[in-house]
């Protein structure tokens, strides 16, 4: 099975910028404009255009070393969009709460499984009689490490709260 | 996905991913609200959907997104996009360690809760999380259509 027709729904629905956008803002290793155009299924001068769009935009960076210019998401816009979502609609009691809450998982994690860290948990999830418990053990030290990320931001938003939330009054 | 030290961060590359993820399925024309769960700790998205948009005859319909992006930068991501109705037929589209097929990459599918599920060996044109999602849809329309 091919997804020719999946390209083809996404390309109805999201323009070509907005495609290049997606792929470049979720890539794990920076990617010449190449690959990014193929995957967004754009030509490669468009790819090149938007992207240096959004370098300019600051969405992405580029990265020197080896022949082609490569690409990848700037980790100060990552963060800052990942904050951003995080505050919407939240006081800083909200983000209090969702501290407590935060910590209270990963402590449960840490005692169900007697271990203090994912990579911990995933070294424990090698050696378990079955295989359904080894893939519970992985998913939950993938939702940790998700989740340890998500706790960073958290505490991030509430010691600069007033900074990021501006001076008008929270939501009732 | 480098984190402000440079290193590489799974949390931070996942997180990002599930993100955009969020944003894009809320453009397909069956999507009438996606959003981060559990609340406030977002570790999966979840969509509501109109399954008739999709060929389905149920009344609702989720798409359950999940999204790891490997321990190191250069690690294939674990994921799973599965989907499931209020007539208790659920299906998904995985790549992760599993017991049932050669590989990483499966479909799965039973027909209602109390069923074991069949699987099935598949592969994906591409394992970027957007252009994946939007070949999933469409492989999701084919199933519930051709049912």
């Amino acid at each position: 099975m091919t997804d020719e027709s999946g390209a083809e729904l996404w390309k109805e629905h999201q323009s070509a910028f907005d495609r290049v956008r997606a792929v470049a803002i979720t890539v794990s290793e920076p990617k010449p404009a190449d690959w990014i155009a193929e995957q967004a299924h754009v030509a490669g001068n468009t790819a090149r255009d938007h992207l240096q769009r959004l370098v300019e935009m600051n969405v992405l960076r580029t990265t020197t070393g080896g022949t082609a210019t490569q690409y990848e998401p700037d980790p100060l816009y990552t963060r800052m969009q990942a904050l951003r979502d995080l505050l919407d609609n939240r006081t800083r009691d909200d983000l209090l709460e969702l501290r407590g809450d935060l910590q209270e998982q990963v402590e449960e994690w840490q005692t169900e499984y007697d271990a203090d860290s994912p990579s911990d948990l995933r070294k424990q999830a090698a050696h378990t009689d079955t295989a359904e418990t080894t893939r519970e053990m992985r998913q939950t030290a993938n939702d940790w490490d998700i989740l340890a990320y998500r706790l960073q931001l958290v505490e991030d938003a509430i010691e600069h709260y007033s900074d990021y939330a501006g001076s008008t009054p929270a939501p009732a | 996905m480098f984190a402000f030290d440079g290193g590489y961060d799974p949390g931070q590359a996942s997180h990002t991913v599930l993100l955009e993820l969020r944003r894009t399925i809320e453009r397909h024309p069956a999507v009438q609200h996606a959003s981060g769960e559990p609340p406030g700790q977002f570790i999966r998205v979840v969509a509501t959907l109109d399954p008739a948009i999709l060929g389905s005859e149920a009344d609702e319909g989720t798409l359950t997104l999940r999204w790891y992006a490997g321990e190191t930068a250069d690690a294939d991501p674990e994921f799973a996009f599965h989907y499931s109705e209020s007539s208790n037929f659920d299906c998904g589209w995985h790549h992760e360690p599993n017991p049932h097929v050669d590989g990483w990459a499966h479909y799965q599918e039973r027909l209602s809760a109390g069923n074991e599920y069949e699987y099935e060996a598949v592969s994906f044109d591409s394992l970027q999380p957007v252009p994946l999602l939007w070949g999933i849809l469409d492989r999701l329309e084919t199933r519930l259509t051709d049912r």
